[in-house]
C-alpha cells in the first residue's frame, strides 16, 4: 500500500558497515516533476562521490532530453551511447566517458535522437549488474514523470533519492514517486533530498520549511540543498558546483556523499547570519577553538 | 491633490498593519492543503466519499448515543507513519437501554425485510445476535468506501437512509 512507509530506513549505512563495497551500490536519483534538481544532483554527488576516491559511473536515462553530459562539461566527448551499447554498436565499457579531471568518474549517456522505448526495463538491469562489478556506485539518473522512463531507470537500482523541493507541487509528485518506490521490490531504501531551500522565505513563513515537507512525506532526510545561484554558473561552465569549495550548495551536496558512505554528518544550519558582526564572532569563536 | 497623498499614505499604512494581522501565514496554507490533498491522493477518498462515510457513521452510532450530529468531525490524519481516521463525536446524552433496544429491534426487523428482498443476501449476518451489530456496520461501510459493487451492502446503506434520516438522502444512490 502507498501509505506504509518502510521501516528499515539505515539501509544505506548497514550495507557500508559490512564492508561490500566490492559489489557496486545502486542508486537512481528521482523525483516525479522535473525541474526540481534531479540532474544537478545526480553530477554533484556523483562528483563528490569520486573526489572522496569511490569509483562512479553515472548513468543518464533521460532519453531523448539528455543533460547530464552538459552539467558535468562532457557533452563533446561523447561517441557512444547507452542506445548503442543495447544495440550491440559497442561494448559498454566503450560508452563510458571518463570525466575531464576525475578518472575515477564516468558517464554513460543517454541517446538524444530516440525515446524511452528504446531501453527496456531488462536491458538496463543487465547494464547495472555489468557495471556493479568495476564501480562502488551506479547513479541513475531518472526521466521526470511516471511513465515508461522511470520504470526504466527504477528497475536496476536498489536504493533510491527522492529529490523535492519546499513547493507543493513538487512535494505531492515526490509522494506519489515514494508510493510507487514502496510498490517495488527491488528498492530497499529510499531518502529525501530537499533541494533549493530559501531560509529567508522560510523564515519569514512563506515557505514550507524542511521539517514542514519531512513531515508530511514523512521519508528519511539525506540532505538539505540551500538555493545558490553560483548554480546556473556551475552549470553554465559545465563544473558541478562541488568542486567550489567556498560554495554552501556544494557543501551541503559533499555532506550527502558523505552520509551515502555511511558517514554520520549534521545538517548545516542555513539560518547562519551572514553579517559582518556574525562573521567577526565567527573569527574570534574559530581562534578560540585553534587554542584548546 | 493632497488629498490623494494622504489617502494613499493612509491606505498604505493600512494595508501594512492588515498584512502583519493576517492569521494564516503562505506556509501554513501550503501545509494544510498539501496535508488534504496527499490524504485524498493516497486514499482514494474523495471529499464526497468522506461526506458519505461521516453520514453513515452519524446513522450508526445515533443508535447507541445522543449527539451532535452537525459537530461530529471525520478527518484522516497523519501520526508518523501512522494514517489515521480520527473522528470526534460530542454527546449529548447516553441513551437508556430502552432505546438503544428500541432501536436495535428497529434495525434487526429491517435487517430482516432487506434480507427477505434480496434473497440471496450473505447469510450470515442474518443469524448474528445484536451484540455483534457494531462489526457488521463497520465493515458494511468499509465495503462502501473501497468497492462499490457489493450490491447488497448498498441496499441496506439507501434502506438506512430513507428510513432514520429523510433529510439526508439527496447524496444517496437512488
Amino acid at each position: 500500500m502507498q501509505t506504509c512507509i518502510k521501516p528499515e530506513p539505515s539501509v544505506l549505512d548497514e550495507k557500508d558497515k559490512k564492508g561490500e563495497t566490492m559489489s557496486g551500490r545502486v542508486i537512481v536519483i528521482t523525483s516525479g516533476k522535473g525541474g526540481v534538481g534531479k540532474t544537478t544532483t545526480n553530477a554533484n554527488i556523483g562528483t563528490a562521490l569520486a573526489k572522496a576516491g569511490n569509483k562512479v559511473v553515472m548513468i543518464d536515462t533521460d532519453l531523448g532530453l539528455r543533460n547530464l553530459d552538459l552539467l558535468l562539461g562532457l557533452e563533446n566527448r561523447i561517441v557512444y551511447t547507452i542506445v548503442d551499447v543495447v544495440e550491440e554498436r559497442c561494448k559498454l565499457k566503450q560508452a563510458l566517458v571518463k570525466d575531464k579531471k576525475n578518472p575515477n568518474l564516468c558517464l554513460l549517456a543517454a541517446a538524444q535522437t530516440r525515446d524511452k522505448t528504446a531501453v527496456t526495463e531488462e536491458q538496463l538491469k543487465n547494464i547495472c549488474e555489468e557495471l556493479k562489478k568495476d564501480f562502488d556506485f551506479i547513479l541513475v539518473d531518472c526521466p521526470a514523470g511516471i511513465e515508461q522512463g522511470f520504470q526504466n531507470a527504477v528497475a536496476g537500482a536498489s536504493e533510491a533519492i527522492v529529490v523535492t523541493t519546499p513547493e507543493m507541487s513538487a512535494v505531492r509528485d515526490a509522494d506519489r514517486i515514494i508510493g510507487l518506490l514502496e510498490s517495488k521490490e527491488e528498492i530497499k531504501s529510499y531518502k529525501l533530498l530537499i533541494n533549493r531551500v530559501r531560509p529567508n522565505l522560510i523564515k519569514s513563513n512563506d515557505m514550507m520549511s524542511v521539517e514542514d515537507v519531512v513531515e508530511i512525506l514523512s521519508a528519511p532526510l539525506i540532505g538539505i540543498i540551500p538555493e545558490d545561484t553560483g548554480i546556473i554558473t556551475s552549470t553554465n561552465k559545465g563544473e558541478p558546483i562541488v568542486n567550489d569549495e567556498k560554495s554552501l550548495a556544494g557543501k551541503a551536496y559533499q555532506n550527502v556523499a558523505k552520509r551515502i558512505t555511511g558517514e554520520d554528518v549534521p545538517f548545516l544550519n542555513l539560518e547562519e547570519d551572514t553579517g559582518v558582526m556574525a562573521k567577526v564572532k565567527k573569527f574570534f569563536s574559530g581562534l578560540m577553538g585553534k587554542e584548546k | 491633490m493632497n488629498e490623494n497623498i494622504f489617502t494613499n499614505l493612509y491606505n498604505k499604512v493600512l494595508g501594512f498593519f492588515r498584512q502583519t494581522d493576517k492569521e494564516e501565514n503562505a506556509k501554513d496554507i501550503a501545509c494544510n492543503r498539501l496535508r488534504v490533498v496527499l490524504m485524498q491522493d493516497r486514499t482514494n477518498l474523495t471529499p464526497e466519499l468522506m461526506e458519505r462515510m461521516r453520514k453513515e457513521l452519524i446513522e450508526l452510532l445515533s443508535k447507541y448515543v445522543e449527539m451532535d450530529k452537525e459537530a461530529l468531525e471525520l478527518n484522516l490524519e497523519q501520526d508518523g507513519d501512522q494514517m489515521a481516521l480520527m473522528l470526534s463525536i460530542p454527546v449529548l446524552r447516553a441513551r437508556n437501554e430502552e432505546e438503544i433496544e428500541a432501536e436495535l429491534a428497529k434495525e434487526d426487523a429491517e435487517k430482516e425485510e432487506v434480507q427477505e428482498a434480496s434473497d440471496d443476501a450473505d447469510t450470515e449476518h442474518a443469524d448474528e445476535e445484536t451484540g455483534d451489530k457494531d462489526t457488521v456496520a463497520v465493515t458494511e461501510e468499509e465495503d462502501e468506501a473501497v468497492q462499490e459493487d457489493d450490491k447488497s451492502a448498498d441496499v441496506k446503506v439507501t434502506a438506512k437512509e430513507e428510513n432514520l434520516s429523510p433529510d439526508d438522502t439527496e447524496k444517496s444512490k437512488k
